[in-house]
């Protein structure tokens, strides 16, 4: 998935957003009460009942979230000091070969990349937390990388005249004035990290995609429905709650 | 069986499968190009209807392909149709964005000075301001089409077309001698696909620029 | 109470850039005195701004020594040293992320002052640039005005009490009316201060106007010449500092002398009707007073406001030449 669709996206209409504050997840939770009323007034035959039971959906919508939300620790964890690494002066001739290679690595899709692991290293939850993360990283890193770089450079002087050590200008300038455009990284990562976690049902690491596909095998609509829906509302929830860091985060005066 | 003997003997089915992929990924752009700068032409003017458009396609590119895959089958059945319309549904935003962006950044001068010459505003749209934002506009779809190629593997599991049939089935055979090489021609397929096709559009902007804006 | 400002040397200071054909600054040796305003003035890309980075080791000299109050600077921790110089540049660079406290205290901070003593550093230095510290304290510099960030980026210079600025274009970015305005208050600031301090700028007019002497320097940072204002305008060394005065160099003189200079006024008989000048203005707003009233003759006020005696063109004129002999002799 393009990352930088998904991430210029959110720089359109931050304030229009910001309005949004609270319909998004009212909406979102209706959306659950509508899908549950709906799928308690059907009479489920056997086979729906038997994936649509409270406990084998609570688990899918666990792992889902688990996975994502580690992957996107994980990113955290991995991308930001490699990023900082990055704009190094020592490192500088490194950025354009990690950037081309992590450009060329947008185009593999995930899918395949996490099947390939599967046939390499086995299925399961960790392959699938891999497959994400690798996925996932470049928003964060690219935008650790850019978030620095785009600091005014005369802030960076200013600090510099005053004494500053490059340490101390990385902790208290250039830092601060990054995390705008690292938390619009973050953003994206979260929607790549839930939507490829849905795909991690085909290497067995659970998830709604549990759900989504044994309704295409068992081709019953409910079940389809409950796993669309519940996957559509934990993405835009998810990415709600990283528009909300996003405003909260970012540093007044920026 | 090596890979390169793999390659040999399954050299039609791939093809037919790349070609499909192809197909149906730019099926899907030339109808989401259409929509999209429609939407753009119509809402560009109104920061709250652009604004509504652009929210709203980010909102749909956010839902996992899988998920929407999953609430079109009820409507739509498995196949083409369901693919081509998530396909569709997830290029919108950076056309339609780059559509307003770019049909915003036409001078205002120009706009006056066709005004002052006459034209009515559709045809200062069709005629001044579309050539003028095509550049942007077609990034846009540069875009789309990198972000579809990798999107429409996964539609291969609703019995969509496409390379993204050879990784599912590579996955079904996993233990299996030919397991592996499926997975990687389809994984390897999308990649050069989608890298050719990036040096396309390059190619495409360039002969599809008017003259006097190129850089 | 202040530091006063301590001498700065540069001697035969040179910064040669990697595969670059010709030195950026060239062998420069630049005396500058304790207390001292001196202005680098010249064209853009003559290296003035990089001489002068070369003095808190912004940027490294290739060769050549530079001493600050006789301590080698090229013998010291760069950062240590930087704490030692107020900095100012023409972008400003507060910090938008913090507070204008937080931006003053930026130096104190790295030197481990206690939190008191920053803050009532902060207030005291709030109140020196004119800005009321408890309205000023804890705004972001958004939002401030232009004049009032600048404000801000001279008192955070100011904040550990450096014996040495260096400011670079500093009133660049402003309009003009805020521009004269910060510059006259720069001027009574450093009265008080006595710092040492260099000051870049291409605006010659604004070199005249603070300078305690000016370095006018051309490519490669050549000095010119490297004299007061009073004489560079008398008696330009060369035809390149005569093309930097520019034109009317007399009206520019007289901006430099005040009417009370004059001597031996006229008594004053009939002064009904003439415009009035202080005696603390100079040469230069009278000859103005005298040409918008379309009067040949002016009242000098003292500080009270009580009439002095008056003046007309011919002492003007009189006053100019008697400085343009007296540098002459002087030369």
């Amino acid at each position: 998935m393009s990352v930088k669709t998904l991430d210029t996206a959110y720089q359109v209409t931050p304030s229009r957003w910001s309005r949004r504050n609270l319909t998004v997840p009212i909406g979102l939770i209706a959306a659950v009460a509508v899908l549950w009323l709906w799928v308690s007034s059907l009479n489920l035959d056997s086979i729906e009942a038997r994936v649509l039971n409270a406990e084998a959906v609570r688990r899918a919508v666990v792992d889902h979230i688990l996975l994502a939300v580690s992957a996107t620790l994980l990113v955290v964890a991995i991308a930001v000091p490699l990023g900082i690494m990055l704009t190094r002066r020592w490192a500088k001739p490194l950025v354009p070969v990690v950037m081309a290679l992590a450009n060329i690595g947008q185009a593999v899709p995930a899918l395949g990349l996490l099947v390939l692991l599967a046939l390499w290293f086995g299925i399961g939850f960790k392959i699938a937390l891999i497959a994400l993360v690798v996925t996932a990283v470049l928003p964060v890193l690219r935008n650790t990388v850019v978030g620095i770089q785009q600091v005014d450079q005369s802030l960076v002087e200013a600090a510099r005249g005053m004494g500053m050590r490059a340490s101390r200008i990385l902790r208290l300038v250039e830092l601060p004035l990054a995390v705008p455009v690292m938390l619009a990284g973050l953003r994206t990562t979260i929607v790549i990290a839930v939507g490829v976690a849905t795909v991690a049902t085909f290497v067995n690491a659970g998830g709604l995609g549990d759900i989504i596909v044994a309704g295409i095998k068992l081709q019953r609509t409910p079940v389809l429905i409950t796993g669309g829906v519940l996957t559509a509302v934990i993405a835009l929830g998810l990415d709600w709650l990283g528009g909300l860091a996003e405003r909260l985060l970012r540093p007044k005066g920026v | 069986m090596t890979f390169s003997r793999y390659l040999e003997n399954r050299w039609d089915d791939l093809l037919e499968q790349a070609t499909q992929h192809v197909l149906v990924v730019i099926l899907s752009v030339v109808i989401a190009t259409l929509a999209g700068v429609v939407i753009g032409a119509l809402t560009w003017r109104s920061d709250r209807y652009s604004g509504l458009a652009i929210g709203t396609s980010a909102t749909l590119l956010t839902i996992p392909s899988l998920a929407l895959l999953a609430l079109l089958i009820p409507l739509l059945g498995l196949g083409w149709a369901p693919t081509i319309v998530a396909l569709v549904v997830y290029s919108l935003l950076p056309i339609v964005r780059n559509t307003v962006a770019g049909l915003r950044s036409v001078d205002a001068s120009i706009l006056e000075a066709a005004k002052g010459m006459g034209l009515r505003p559709a045809r200062v749209l069709w005629r001044v301001q579309l050539p003028m934002a095509w550049p942007v506009i077609i990034t846009g779809v540069r875009v789309a089409t990198q972000m579809l190629f990798a999107i429409a593997t996964i539609a291969a599991y609703v019995a969509g077309p496409g390379l993204g049939n050879e990784i599912f089935s590579g996955l079904a055979r996993q233990g299996s001698a030919n397991a592996l090489n499926q997975a990687v021609a389809g994984t390897a397929g999308v990649v050069i696909l989608a890298l050719l096709f990036d040096l396309l559009f390059v190619l495409i902007r360039r002969y599809t620029t008017p003259r006097g804006i190129r850089v | 109470m202040s530091e006063h400002g301590v001498r700065i040397q540069l001697d035969r200071v040179t910064k040669q850039y990697p595969r670059q054909p010709e030195p950026a600054v060239d062998n420069v040796s630049l005396d500058i005195p304790a207390g001292e305003l001196v202005v680098f003035v010249g064209p853009s890309g003559c290296g003035k701004t990089t001489t002068m980075k070369m003095i808190n080791r912004l940027i490294e000299p290739t060769s050549g020594e530079i001493t600050i109050g006789g301590e080698n600077v090229l013998a010291l921790e760069p950062n240590e040293l930087r704490t030692r110089i107020g900095y100012v540049i023409q972008q400003i660079g507060l910090f938008p992320h913090m507070t204008v406290r937080d931006n003053i205290a930026v130096v104190p901070r790295l030197l481990g002052w206690d939190k008191a003593r920053i803050t009532r550093r902060v207030d005291e230095l709030l109140e020196l640039v004119g800005l009321d510290p408890s309205a000023f304290r804890d705004r972001l510099p958004k939002q401030l005005s232009g004049g009032q960030q600048q404000r801000v980026g001279v008192a955070r210079a100011l904040a550990a009490d450096p014996p040495v600025m260096l400011m670079d274009e500093p009133f660049g970015a402003t309009d003009p009316i805020t521009r004269d305005k910060l510059q006259n208050e720069f001027l009574r600031l450093q009265k008080e201060l006595r710092k040492t301090i260099i000051f870049v700028t291409h605006d010659f007019d604004e070199a005249v106007k603070l300078g305690d002497r000016i370095a006018v320097l051309a490519e490669q940072s050549h000095v010119a010449q490297y004299d007061t204002p009073g004489r560079i305008l008398a008696a330009p060394a060369n035809d390149y500092v005569e093309g930097f005065v520019g034109s009317a160099a007399a009206i520019k003189q007289l901006g430099l002398m005040h009417v009370g200079m004059l001597t031996g006024l006229a008594e004053l008989s009939a002064t009904s009707g003439l415009p009035t000048v202080r005696s603390r203005e100079n040469a230069r707003d009278a000859l103005d007073i005298m040409l918008r009233a379309g009067t040949s003759h002016v009242v000098v006020l003292d500080e009270q406001g009580d009439p002095r005696g008056v003046i007309g063109f011919e002492d003007i004129a009189g006053l100019l030449r008697e400085e343009v002999s007296r540098v002459g002799q002087d030369a």
